[in-house]
């Protein structure tokens, strides 16, 4: 636990040094008692986490003091400890800015010490907060976003350019290329990055409930509206929201949407009540959206409007040597995570992963190099540590290079696996003769 | 004469240090008499709101020390300063403050002899 400082500025010296015994009780407090105003303000560059303030003091009064704090430290909790039990001073100072007001009765020391515990509390929490924002801001710094390629290059002046301003962003880009993450580095390196960033995937909520995720709800609205429930455009007020997956969306919310944009104020269902929105919106989608408009299932007027900065993520089979980077990226950061040493990376492995195409892009390198890295032995990746699960054996197969004599004994030896050796079905299915089968078992070139 | 003081609030907050609860004697016996002679002149000087505002001061020691005979009358005294309201009372009160805190001293003196 961390020391808190406690400024009490009391110039009863017998109620000063009654407060400086009880609160250092707790020795994870450092209290500094200060018998006036003056000597107090001489002494905010110690840092205190906590002030408790007399009301009447000699040169200054407590109000004053209490002001000139505020000016300078704004965030610094000053509790008001006062003789009077007087209900309009009381507000007047909350209102001023005081954290809390305590009557020195029988009850001001338990009132201190619980002020003291709960200050101590929410500064932890906030020192917590601001650690976690940190993180989360330097893990989706722009340096953290891998690649050297052209393409992926082309796509960090884009995403620099889009963090500067708040134009909508329109993503696009194969599944598993990362548009998540792309949006998250917009977003945590925007002016708006102590902000919240809502991320909604129309794909994964109900046609039927999504306009009120969206847009919220008043209690009652509609069957099962239990509760009144505030859409994620006004969680996201202030920041960012973010619509993964938009050309999911269906033509009737897609109306709905260009209203809310059109006109940066929403409605919760069942209210009347409109409510003004500020978030910055980005947008992803796998889809090809300008075809989804011609195809009918798009609107122009939303695509237009949505369109703002469009940002192509590029797949990852047209990144070039950015797989063996991300590769050694993802297999460093899971050893390090899993406490497992270095793990290398052999050339043959490297040539397997640059043959692969790469259908499931970043996503599917990372589950690949990750389960590769597990395993492993001796600390280095080996080509057969390496197995791609997203596509059949065959296109495995055809990256080995061999020849075409192998490749039929492979396709074979495949299909009697599948069809649990029956000779027959096999033969059927690629059309040779039950012969060929029986001769190349014969010979060993196939496992029955 | 029997002790017109109580220094169980003290003594709880000291959790058992006596040194604490001493010490706290102490700090009374050097500031409060200063404290009453003052009130004293400023009422003889006719300056209420100092003098209200003296009591203003007292009033959380008197609790401390549990000097309940007149934990009413530092109150009272502190209000009628503060309103500027000398009526005939008022002087009693100081007196009776006074005199009440003398004796307080005495016992405390010899609590600490």
């Amino acid at each position: 636990m961390e020391i808190l400082k406690i400024f009490v500025v009391e110039d009863n010296e017998l109620y000063a040094k009654m407060m400086h015994h009880h609160l250092s009780l707790n020795p994870d407090n450092e209290v500094k008692v200060f018998h006036d105003g003056k000597q107090c303000l001489d002494n905010l560059h110690l840092k205190p986490g906590v002030i408790f303030l007399d009301y009447s003091l000699p040169n200054f009064t407590g109000i004053d003091v209490l002001r000139r704090i505020k000016q300078s430290h704004p965030d610094l909790p000053v509790v008001i400890v006062s003789g009077q039990e007087d209900v309009s001073t009381a507000v007047e100072l909350l209102r001023e800015g005081a954290y809390d007001y305590i009557v020195k009765d029988e009850n001001a020391k338990d009132r201190m010490w619980k002020a003291t515990n709960n200050i101590r509390e929410n500064t932890e929490l906030r020192q917590e907060l601001d650690r976690l924002r940190e993180e989360v801001t330097s893990k989706y710094d722009f340096s953290n976003i891998k690649g050297n390629s052209p393409a992926i290059k082309r796509v960090f002046k884009l995403i620099e350019k889009a963090a500067r301003t708040n134009i909508t962003v329109s993503i696009t880009g194969e599944t598993g290329t990362g548009k998540e993450l792309v949006a998250k580095a917009i977003h945590y390196n925007s002016i708006n990055n102590n902000k919240p960033l809502i991320a909604v995937n129309i794909a994964a909520i109900p046609k039927d409930l999504l306009e009120s995720e969206l847009f919220g709800h008043e209690k009652g609205a509609f069957t099962g509206a239990l509760n009144k429930r505030v859409g994620k455009f006004e969680e996201a007020s202030g920041g960012t929201i973010f619509l993964d997956e938009i050309g999911e969306m269906d033509t009737q919310l897609q109306a709905k949407l260009l209203r809310v944009l059109q006109e940066k104020e929403v409605t919760r269902i069942g209210s009347n009540q409109v409510i003004k929105i500020n978030a910055r919106i980005l947008v992803a989608t796998h889809r090809n959206l300008a075809e989804e408009v011609k195809k009918g299932n798009f609107r122009e007027d939303l695509y237009y409007r949505l369109l703002g900065l469009p940002i192509e993520l590029p797949p990852l089979r047209d990144r070039g040597n950015d797989i063996i980077l991300l590769a050694k990226h993802f297999v460093d950061a899971f050893a390090k995570e899993n406490r497992m040493g270095k793990v290398g990376l052999s050339s043959d492995a490297q040539k397997k992963l640059q043959s692969y195409h790469w259908p499931g892009n970043v996503r599917e390198l990372k589950a690949v190099v990750e389960l590769a890295a597990v395993l492993a032995d001796e600390g280095q990746i080996e080509g057969e540590d390496i197995s791609f699960n997203s596509t059949s054996s065959v296109n495995e197969m055809l990256l080995e290079e061999t020849t075409l004599k192998e490749y039929n004994r492979k396709i074979i030896q495949h299909f009697l696996d599948r069809y649990d050796k029956n000779v027959v079905q096999v033969a059927k299915k690629l059309e040779i003769g039950k012969s060929t089968i029986y001769r190349m078992v014969q010979n060993n070139e196939l496992d029955i | 004469m029997s002790k017109i003081y109580d220094l169980s609030q003290l003594e709880e907050l000291a959790g058992g240090s006596m040194d604490f609860v001493m010490s706290m004697v102490d700090t009374f016996l050097e500031h409060t008499p200063q404290q009453i002679q003052e009130l004293q002149d400023q009422y003889n000087d006719g300056n209420l709101v100092q003098v209200g505002a003296i009591a203003h001061k007292i009033k959380p020691n008197i609790d401390l020390f549990g000097i309940t005979p007149i934990t009413t009358t530092v109150r009272s005294i502190e209000n009628k300063g503060k309103a500027e309201q000398d009526d005939a009372e008022l002087k009693e009160e100081i007196e009776k403050l006074r005199e009440t805190l003398e004796v307080v001293f005495d016992q405390l003196r010899e609590l600490r002899a």
